[in-house]
């Protein structure tokens, strides 16, 4: 166990007060001591937007990069240095639109790095755009482009792409989220967690209790094992709050094998101590 | 042929009319299926096992796979880099096909032609005139005036070479069985069929040329730049197939796990570029090769290494353009994007490659400038050395592990002093090394500003690199010619080979070839250009974008621009022509 605060930065948020962003920095900080991790074997990294600028908060090996681009980033670190706890951060314009295209194949890919993704259903950095998660109803009220436009459910998005750990949580509660991240960390494998984490500028105190308010904690019987039961929670109107899906160990993901990763470490570290002239023939 | 076609050594002044090696030049083409690209293969390396080097390009019709194709493989007692202007034997198995090669294809007046006893199409004007009696060999089975399955032809036409260049059997043998040992039944027919070959009669004759007898080695541009970058330490490659670069990833997905290395496919150039850097994080050194539409899209995240300060190598094999352009077909109006591309100012390194041999040499310095200064390092190749098969001599590998000056507590608490030009880099997992990296601009401890004197300070930082890269590469290039020839040519990356051998017929020309595009050896080209009568800038960028990057850096009134659009590499009759027009 660690303090929690062994793993911020002197840095203060430039969040707005009452952001649900600093819930999640509270449970990922809390998550991490939780599993004593040495802090200099933290890599955060993130794109662009509000929550993207988490890692600065960090006292980790942190990296705010560009838009839409953490997971390919945290991936690549991943797969250099093995040995690093690596969370990937960001909020639901640069995880769902500019940097969707990123998500399959990081879940294919099956990297052992978690996604936290803080879904506020508006680009709050830019001054309140819609964006992919945005409801209608909120585009058709607010006057945002692309009310014709339906919003992507996150959970179901990553379900239907054979994501091996998909959890929900709110930024509201706190001992949940601290425990799911910590369960997310732990999951050998892609991990992806979806925070609703509301928007204290752009988002109305009315709605953000509407949000609440939709929030159930995950029916007792739930078998997080059983894609079918994941799938039909993550399809109600409502936000189940939990790990809807956690692929059991002897299961091969839903779409692809798992990558070697560990076998090519131990090549890598067997490689160290071999010669190894380039297959070139002189015939 | 038995024309003498000196080669020069480079930057040694080697006196042009020397005769160094004798070659031949053949061309083989033929449709689909008539594996021209597999006969080409075995005789170049036939050559290379009797220690005569050569190469051989490739050319398709319009479509990649499928429909016309056609190599051109030069042979010769020396070192050669270009395929020669004319060939010495033209092998063709349906005359017909050769319309799709119009303009890169030439005879003289003692080329040897052979095409199948079936073909009555006359020659096309184009191709230029043979004196010799065209030589009429019944490749095609012929059974009731319909073509019906027989003999491999490209096995009947490997006998038939390997009889007209004077070379012994059991080389083919050998080749055959390297090639197809494990396939006995199809060796079997394949040697059949070149026993058939070689017993032609009235098979044409070629003059020989005898190899120093050292076996050699055949190699790709693409396999060159994978295995240079090995060498220089490479430890993680994420790419995306693009053509004419896609080599260079399936190279290392065959030989770098068994380095220790990771290879990814990535899901697009942005996604293989993140990942690089992602690596580069890390502290392993990374690279990534593309081409020009991949490029494009990286050219956000090349920017984010320039700010972030996160070494990456990233190969780009030009090939003709805008947008998807002619993929198989080579250019060199890359240049602006790699020396210009991106928004804001940050500083880099762009490399050029000559050839396969001197891609491993670019390689290295590639890995070294990067993990030295922080920077992006664009190598770029093209897809006339890319595709290339190339007989080189055999090397000393030389194993480098790139190392970035590490931070360690003594270095102190700030992340980007401005005092350090080259910050020490923060190795995740240091204890109390912990930093932020970013692209948003930053202050000396890593926290994000708006503040615009810090934006100046740190831009005017970073730049400082440039002095120190300038300084160690100031005698990146090479020269050919005699020192005071009167006239003088800038050109740059794959058209150093056909110059090496142009120079040498050419004495009153010197040239002048950067190996590191940006920043520019200036100080070293002021010096070279003194005292010229004349100077012009070749290149295959229809904007003539060397030209232009030059008459930024230096004066150059009355230099003339001789820039044409990609497609064919230049030949050595096109340079004379070119040259004499522009004087």
């Amino acid at each position: 166990m660690r303090n929690a605060n062994e793993y911020r930065s002197a840095l203060k948020p430039v969040w707005c007060p009452g952001c649900g962003d600093f819930g999640v920095l509270k449970a990922l900080t809390q998550a991490l001591g939780d599993l004593d991790v040495p802090p200099e074997k933290v890599g955060m990294i993130s794109g662009i937007g509000c929550s993207s600028r988490m890692p600065g908060y960090m006292r980790a090996f942190s990296f705010n990069s560009i838009h839409g681009r953490a997971l390919p980033i945290a991936s690549g670190l991943k797969l250099a240095r093995p040995d690093l706890t690596v969370v990937a951060v960001g909020g639901d314009g640069d995880g769902l639109s500019i940097g969707a295209g990123h998500l399959p194949h990081a879940i294919r890919r099956d990297v052992d790095i978690t996604y936290i993704m803080m879904d506020n259903g508006i680009y709050a950095l830019t001054k309140g755009q819609a964006s992919a998660t945005t409801e209608m109803e909120r585009k058709a009220e607010l006057g945002l482009a692309g009310t014709q436009e339906r919003p992507i459910n996150p959970v179901m998005f990553a379900l239907s792409l054979g994501c091996g750990f998909v959890a929900n949580a709110h930024s509201g509660s706190l001992p949940l989220m601290r425990q799911l991240i910590r369960e997310a960390i732990q999951y050998p494998g892609f991990a992806f967690v979806r925070v609703l984490a509301g928007c204290a500028t752009y988002q109305s105190k009315a709605y953000q209790q509407e949000i609440l308010a939709r929030c159930d904690q995950l029916p007792e019987d739930h078998d997080p094992t059983n894609i079918r039961a994941a799938v039909d929670l993550a399809l109600t109107l409502r936000f189940q709050l939990g790990v809807l899906y956690r692929r059991p160990p002897e299961e091969k993901p839903a779409f692809a094998e798992p990558y070697a990763w560990e076998e090519a470490a131990r090549a890598a570290r067997l490689a160290e101590s071999r010669d190894l002239s380039y297959p070139v023939d002189t015939d | 042929m038995e024309r003498p076609s000196p080669g020069a050594a480079a930057s040694a002044g080697t006196a042009s009319s020397s005769r160094l090696y004798d070659s031949i030049t053949l061309t083989l083409a033929g449709s689909g299926g008539d594996g021209v690209a597999l006969l080409g293969d075995l005789i170049l390396r036939m050559a290379a096992r009797q220690g005569l080097y050569g190469m051989m390009v490739q050319s398709y019709g319009p479509q990649i796979r499928g429909g016309e194709s056609a190599v051109v493989l030069r042979v010769s007692t020396g070192e050669t880099l270009f395929e020669g202007d004319e060939t010495d034997l033209l092998l063709s198995f349906r005359v017909a096909d050769l319309q799709r090669f119009r303009g890169s294809l030439r005879l003289h007046a003692r080329s040897v032609v052979v095409v199948d006893a079936a073909d009555q199409d006359p020659l096309p004007e184009w191709l230029g005139r043979t004196e010799q009696a065209i030589v009429r060999v019944p490749f095609a089975e012929i059974r009731e005036g319909r073509e019906v399955p027989g003999r491999p032809k490209n096995m009947l036409a490997l006998g038939l070479i390997t009889r007209a260049l004077g070379w012994p059997p059991a080389l083919a043998h050998a080749a055959l069985e390297h090639r197809f040992g494990h396939r006995p039944e199809l060796l079997a027919k394949d040697r059949e069929a070149f026993e058939h070959g070689h017993g032609t009669e009235d098979a044409p004759q070629l003059p020989r040329l005898v190899g120093h007898g050292v076996p050699l080695v055949v190699e790709t541009g693409n396999e060159a730049l994978a295995r240079g970058a090995m060498d220089a330490g490479l430890r993680f490659f994420a790419g995306y197939p693009i053509t004419p670069s896609s080599e260079v990833m399936e190279t290392l997905i065959d030989e770098l796990p068994a380095r220790g290395g990771h290879v990814v496919q990535a899901e697009d150039e942005m996604a293989s570029m993140g990942m690089v850097l992602g690596a580069s994080f890390g502290g392993v050194p990374a690279m990534t090769a593309t081409s020009g539409p991949g490029l494009s899209l990286m050219t956000e995240m090349m920017g984010l290494s320039g700010m972030a300060e996160l070494p990456a190598v990233i190969v780009d094999c030009q090939r003709a353009g805008p947008s998807t352009g002619m993929p198989s077909r080579t250019e060199q109006a890359d240049l602006n994007h790699a020396i210009y591309g991106g928004h804001g100012d940050f500083p880099r390194a762009v490399l050029g490659v000559f050839d396969v041999v001197h891609a491993r040499e670019a390689m290295h310095r590639a890995f070294h400038l990067s993990e030295k200064y922080l920077i992006p390092v664009l190598v770029l190749a093209d897809a006339y050395i890319a595709q290339r098969r190339q007989i080189r001599d055999n090397i000393v590998e030389t194993r480098e592990t790139p190392r970035r000056r590490v931070w360690t507590p003594k270095d102190g608490p700030l992340a980007f002093s401005l005092d350090e030009t080259v910050p020490p880099y923060r190795l995740p997992g240091t204890p109390e090394g912990q930093v932020l990296l970013a692209g948003l601009e930053h202050t000396s401890e890593g926290w994000p500003t708006a503040d615009g004197t810090m934006h100046e300070r740190m831009t005017e930082r970073r730049f400082r690199k440039m002095p120190l890269l300038v300084a160690e590469t100031r005698d990146w290039f090479r020269t050919l010619g005699e020192d005071d020839a009167p006239r003088g040519l800038v050109a740059w990356g794959s058209t150093y080979g056909v110059l090496r051998e142009w120079v040498a017929q050419h004495p009153e020309t010197r040239v002048f070839l950067p190996e590191i595009l940006h920043p520019f050896p200036l100080e070293a080209f002021e010096e070279w250009r003194r005292g010229l009568a004349w100077l012009g800038v070749l290149e295959m960028s229809f904007q003539a974008q060397l030209f232009h990057h030059l008459a930024g850096l230096t004066d150059l009134r009355g230099v003339r621009s001789i820039a044409r659009s990609g497609g064919l590499p230049f030949t050595k009759s096109e340079i004379t022509l070119r040259v004499e027009e522009a004087r």
